[in-house]
């Protein structure tokens, strides 16, 4: 009962603060531009001619309908890892310095109900928020897509987890950061920050390789462990789209226990700290 | 009820360090409205922290229903209106209620049957439905008094109860805390509105710079004076020289004096009987809280 409380106040703060209006908005819109802008001619099968944004496709002679698909749905499914994660973090990052700010945290913590739920209560919902708003925006790529082409490609709807994991990693991070520093724009930013750091480090290998001292590259190293593996799992999700191999276990499971850590670290300083 | 042992609290920041509360020890026993006075800045709100369980005492130890508040299940059935309180405002006022009774682990039914009560009870009943962004915040402070109540409490903690409230709404809550005590509740006010605490509690404690500088009832503080108020019979006056010789002041119909002995007083009585002026009432003065507070935190600060 006391973590559906907080379910249902985490999605009523997000209906009152029209965080959800804009996160549907935004994907409508996108999902609106892309019923609109794309436009397929399909004959016996293959496609005879096709547009995206008015501009035609350069096809090289008959090209089987599936690998166009596919190719797109996996272009597609990369913006959407941007776009969902970016999004993802921007209708979340003031959940917990809302909570923890000096006069509404007194009115939580002074209930009978202990600190780890209190705050994994508000993180059940947010994720519960969050994968309703990514199974709108993939639901609705998928659906549009394959209404448009008539190729059902369900690994479409896979990518969609991926997204909801890498989002998951930052949600545990964004609560460490939350709880630290009870700032809602730190909270935003240094998820980002950590995403885009996080992109080149798949080419850790290259990158630690140019270096002049071993400390520098260990730290490359050590980055790459650490941090969630944003760039692998955006390259995983196009080649899963396109059916070209299945997403890295190691990447997964890194980058969700940075997520785990984080919430774990964020767990244990919210139970000790002073209000 | 409530037991404080030995409580310090000290607060570090790189700059400094700060001792909140230094040794603090008292208890509050069942059924009573305690008191906890002090000037800004005293200690009082962190020690109603610590009775709580959001902060913890660098020292000493607390409990409450003999429970350390930092486990949930001590804040079981304990309401609490903290000062400078923020509910959410995207909530209407029913729904927080909704809110933190789940959040205590009432049923559906008791948080259902108990909030139009409540709301009833603290005169918001016509704007339960509204957005709290919207009300005043004599409305919030008095939805904060109904979510305290919500879970039909034992132990309330009220942090400065009618801060932001004007006189009608202080009166109001007064006699809501009031009813509260009948119905057995043991209440903690953390309060600088003297006035107020004499009026509502049984034993304060006074706090200055963190350390409990007297812990006593409100009968014995406020002890009575040689100061006296004689009422005259409607539309008599005390002759000038009389006042003038007992040193009396005469205002709004009464005289105010204060004398060394009763002999004295009697004095003054035998002389305005020998006016043939009609006594209606002699009653002894005793000394406001706000005085006996002032005295002893003025003593502190005298070196």
């Amino acid at each position: 009962m006391k973590v559906w409380a907080l379910v249902v106040d985490t999605w009523r703060e997000v209906l009152a603060r029209y965080t959800l209006l804009g996160f549907v908005i935004v994907s409508t819109l996108f999902l609106l531009v892309l019923t609109f802008a794309l436009n397929l001619d399909i004959v016996d099968g293959s496609l005879a001619a096709g547009s995206l944004f008015g501009k035609a496709f350069d096809l090289h002679g008959e090209t089987p309908i599936e690998t166009v698909v596919t190719t797109g749905e996996s272009a597609f499914a990369a913006m959407l890892y941007g776009l969902g994660v970016f999004l993802a973090i921007f209708a979340t990052g003031s959940q917990v310095p809302n909570l923890v700010h000096r006069g509404t945290v007194d009115l939580y913590l002074s209930r009978p109900v202990s600190r780890t739920t209190l705050l994994l209560g508000r993180f059940v919902g947010a994720i519960t928020l969050v994968l309703a708003n990514l199974a709108f925006l993939c639901g609705g790529v998928f659906v549009v897509i394959s209404l448009k082409t008539g190729v059902w490609n369900p690994r479409l709807l896979l990518a969609g987890g991926i997204i909801a994991l890498v989002f998951l990693s930052y949600l545990g991070f964004m609560y460490l950061i939350g709880v630290l520093s009870g700032s809602t724009p730190l909270s935003i930013m240094l998820p980002y920050a950590i995403y885009i750091i996080a992109m080149p480090l798949a080419a850790h290998k290259h990158i630690a390789a140019a270096m002049d001292s071993r400390l520098a590259a260990s730290v490359v190293h050590g980055l790459y462990w650490l941090l969630p593996k944003s760039g692998e799992l955006g390259r995983d999700v196009v080649q899963l789209v396109m059916g070209k191999g299945e997403p890295s276990l190691m990447a997964m499971g890194t980058t969700l226990a940075f997520g785990a850590g984080c919430l774990a670290v964020a767990v244990a300083v919210f139970q000790r700290k002073s209000y | 009820m409530i037991r404080v042992d030995e409580v310090g609290k000290q607060f570090r920041s790189p700059r400094r360090r700060v001792q909140a509360l230094d040794g603090v020890s008292f208890s509050v026993h069942s059924g009573e409205v305690f008191g906890l006075l002090g000037a800004n800045g005293a200690g009082k709100t962190t020690l109603v922290k610590i009775l709580l369980g959001l902060t913890r005492p660098s020292t000493g130890r607390v409990e409450v229903r003999s429970i350390d508040p930092r486990r949930p299940r001590a804040r079981r059935r304990v309401g609490y209106l903290p000062e400078g309180h923020r509910f959410p405002g995207y909530l209407p006022g029913d729904a927080a209620m909704r809110l933190f009774g789940r959040l205590a682990g009432m049923d559906e039914a008791t948080i259902t049957r108990r909030t139009p009560e409540l709301l009833d009870l603290v005169g918001l009943h016509e704007r339960g439905t509204d957005r709290i962004s919207r009300y005043s915040k004599g409305m919030t402070q008095r939805l904060g008094l109904a979510c305290a109540l919500l879970d039909n409490p034992e132990v309330l903690f009220l942090d400065e109860p009618t801060d932001g409230v004007d006189p009608v709404g202080r009166r109001h809550i007064r006699d809501v805390l009031l009813a509260a005590r009948e119905r057995g509740t043991t209440i903690f006010i953390n309060s600088h509105l003297l006035s107020e605490v004499e009026r509502t509690c049984d034993r304060v404690a006074i706090l200055h710079q963190g350390r409990l500088l007297r812990e006593a009832s409100v009968e014995d503080l406020t002890r009575p004076t040689h100061r006296f108020r004689i009422r005259l019979a409607e539309g008599q006056h005390a002759p000038a020289a009389c006042l003038d010789f007992f040193r009396a002041a005469a205002t709004n119909g009464h005289i105010d004096v204060e004398v060394p002995d009763l002999d004295t007083l009697n004095r003054m009585l035998d002389g305005l009987r020998g006016e043939r002026l009609l006594i209606a009432e002699v009653t002894a003065q005793r000394a406001a809280l706000e005085d006996v507070f002032i005295e002893l935190v003025g003593e502190e600060r005298t070196p």
